[in-house]
């Protein structure tokens, strides 16, 4: 099966989940009105269910979800999540430097010139201008 | 129509030293990132918003203003020198700009894109100007049923032209409405898909959907692809005068081609939907028909690089034609425009005239002064860019990523939209992998309150008699074209022809 057919599958089983469970779940009933807050997410979710088919048994020629690195992108999305987690608790300068540098060294930079500005100079630039002039928070 | 001593009063905050200043800083920060291949004007712009939350209105506006003009110039550079356009807009210019070079004319070819992306951005500026007041007007007397069947019209434009196949332009579209009905529900106000977030009551930060779904998500892609270290930017050693200039008589001799090329964009760019890339293509291809030396195109001939740079930058005001009098951005630079837009607290559409005009006229008066400063600082600053483009990419990409998560905190207010902003990015990556326009995701997250309020008010009129559409035939009309389109684009794709 190819990639298409599968994400047309992939739309008409979420199209089918939010029609019959999140929206029923997560939307409240109004009695009141002529378009409730249920109506547009539900036509929305049989839009993409009938999408999502019309994908399935005619795709397109396109090279949808090929010639994509999914390892190293996953890798590199992995790395900002746990930055994100490491910035809420120690905070923007004790995880700034150290996601900069672990982002170069995974990309393959191994100049120590380049290392030093990207870990070292550009966090401390940011936190000068936004900390420092702009007298804004830093996460 | 506006009066006279608010367009003066615009124009003069245009020329106030603050504004000067943040516009030419926006110039020479586009230009920059412009050159720069894989960050381009649009993340620039999407980094630089929440930035501009302290500034003033018009600075802030300004300076994106000006990132976006410089971006245009910037692109042409990396098209020109490595073959690597840095914008999409400026793979038409890489056609004969990179052969050019390769004759070692480098700064001829950047120069000529200089001059012609100037003189096309000018040409739709004026265009803009001229035209936008007395369409806002008509559009003040557009009613919720117009507006409809205008948002439909731009639904299935947009849907239909972007991304690989009609499914999917539709697909897109209904996951970014679907992403807008997150928060409150604006007719009844109750709480909707919101999974216990109480940071999710006012609907997803848009800050944050942007910038995740435009530069985290571009930057995971191209450090995914990235090796860290491109190959640095070599320039000729010994270039004649005449090599590194464009002379008046050669400039002239492109008028011709720089006036169909302004044209074409101003066109293009005035219809949602349609990018600068389509139009630089569509001019190329046009110049050369015209062209009496059609073999010299390809080759490195001046009218090739007229023809492609004229063209992508007049999209740029004519795109600001839809968003100022609809408030319907036509393309992702519209839509992040709207969005500093917001965050200074200013809704785009036909009030915007009737309220803000004083900002609307500043902002014309900043676009023509970016004009100028892109011509200043190109003339002195091409030979520096192509200096600074030789950076790593690994640098330039661990910097954007550390202004993405200080942008975003500033924006929103907190680590949440951090999360949020990773989240959009993940979604935008996987979009893209498969095929889904994220552009067309954007803007129909933008629209998505605005077309679920005209729908609510249409129902209300029409009380439950579709019949009385009938009283309303303009937006009846809109609707019917919004329809024949969708069916035009359908099968002019052959609905998703089969593999």
């Amino acid at each position: 099966m190819n990639a298409n057919r599968l994400s047309g599958l992939v739309f008409v089983g979420f199209g089918l989940l939010l029609f019959t469970v999140v929206i029923p779940w997560q939307v409240e009933t109004v009695a009141y009105g002529w378009l409730k807050p249920r109506t547009l997410p539900r036509i929305l979710a049989v839009f993409m269910v009938i999408c999502g088919a019309v994908l399935a048994i005619w795709p397109p020629a396109d090279r949808a979800g090929r010639d994509i690195r999914w390892a190293r992108a996953a890798l590199f999305a992995a790395l900002l999540v746990v930055a994100l987690a490491l910035m809420s608790r120690l905070g923007f300068v004790l995880v700034a430097p150290v996601m900069a540098l672990a982002i170069m060294l995974l990309a393959g930079e191994r100049r120590p010139l380049w290392l030093i500005l990207g870990a070292g100079g550009m966090p401390a630039l940011i936190w000068l201008v936004v900390a420092r002039l702009l007298e804004r928070p830093l996460p | 129509m506006p009066e006279l001593s608010m367009i003066l009063a615009g124009l003069g905050d245009a020329f106030s030293l603050q504004t000067l200043a943040f516009v030419l800083f926006g110039v020479i920060t586009g230009q920059f990132v412009g050159a720069v291949p894989g960050i381009g004007p649009v993340m620039a712009m999407a980094i630089a918003i929440p930035f501009t939350f302290g500034f003033d209105a018009l600075a802030g506006i300004g300076f994106l203003v000006g990132v976006n003009k410089g971006g245009l110039v910037g692109g042409a550079i990396p098209a020109v020198l490595l073959n690597t356009p840095g914008t999409p807009d400026a793979a038409a210019t890489a056609l004969d700009g990179y052969p050019l070079a390769r004759q070692g004319k480098p700064l001829k070819a950047t120069k000529m894109a200089l001059f012609a992306s100037v003189t096309g951005d000018t040409f739709s500026d004026i265009v803009l100007i001229t035209v936008s007041a007395p369409l806002a007007v008509l559009a003040l007397r557009m009613g919720p049923v117009e507006v409809l069947g205008l948002m439909m019209l731009a639904f299935a434009v947009i849907a239909g032209l972007m991304g690989s196949s009609l499914s999917k332009g539709f697909i897109a579209a209904a996951l970014g409405l679907l992403c807008a009905m997150v928060g409150t529900d604006p007719e009844h106000a109750t709480p909707r898909l919101f999974f216990g977030q109480y940071e999710l009551y006012d609907g997803l930060p848009l800050p944050a959907v942007a910038i995740g779904m435009l530069a985290i998500a571009e930057l995971l892609n191209r450090l995914a692809r990235s090796g860290g270290v491109r190959a640095a930017v070599t320039m000729p050693e010994r270039q004649s005068a005449a090599d590194k200039r464009v002379s008046w008589a050669e400039y002239w001799a492109c008028r011709y081609t720089i006036a169909r090329g302004a044209l074409i964009g101003t066109v293009l760019g005035a219809l949602p939907g349609i990018g600068s890339t389509a139009a630089a293509f569509m001019s190329y291809a046009s110049a050369r028909q015209a062209s009496r030396d059609p073999g010299s195109f390809g080759k490195g001939s001046l009218h090739g690089i007229a023809a492609a740079e004229s063209a992508n930058s007049s999209v740029m005001g004519a795109n600001m034609i839809p968003l100022l009098t609809l408030g319907i951005p036509g393309n992702v630079s519209a839509a992040l425009i709207i969005s500093a837009f917001m965050i200074h607290g200013v809704q785009p559409g036909p009030f915007l005239f009737e309220q803000q005009g004083r900002l609307i006229y500043g902002l014309f008066g900043a676009m023509i002064v970016a004009n100028a400063m892109n011509l200043l600082v190109g003339q002195i600053g091409l030979r520096l860019w192509v200096r600074v483009v030789s950076a790593p990419e690994s640098f330039i990409f661990s910097t954007a990523l550390l202004m993405c998560f200080v942008g975003v905190y500033l924006a929103s207010g907190g680590i949440f939209g951090i999360g949020v902003m990773l989240a959009f990015a993940v979604l935008a990556f996987v979009m893209n992998a498969f095929g889904f326009s994220v552009v067309v995701f954007i803007i129909a997250f933008f629209l998505g309150p605005r077309l679920e309020i005209s729908l609510s008010q249409t129902l209300a009129l029409l009380d439950g008699h579709p019949l009385r559409l009938l009283d309303y035939p303009f937006g009846l009309a809109l609707m019917a074209l919004a329809g024949a389109t969708g069916i035009y684009l359908a099968r002019r794709r052959q609905f998703d022809a089969p593999e």
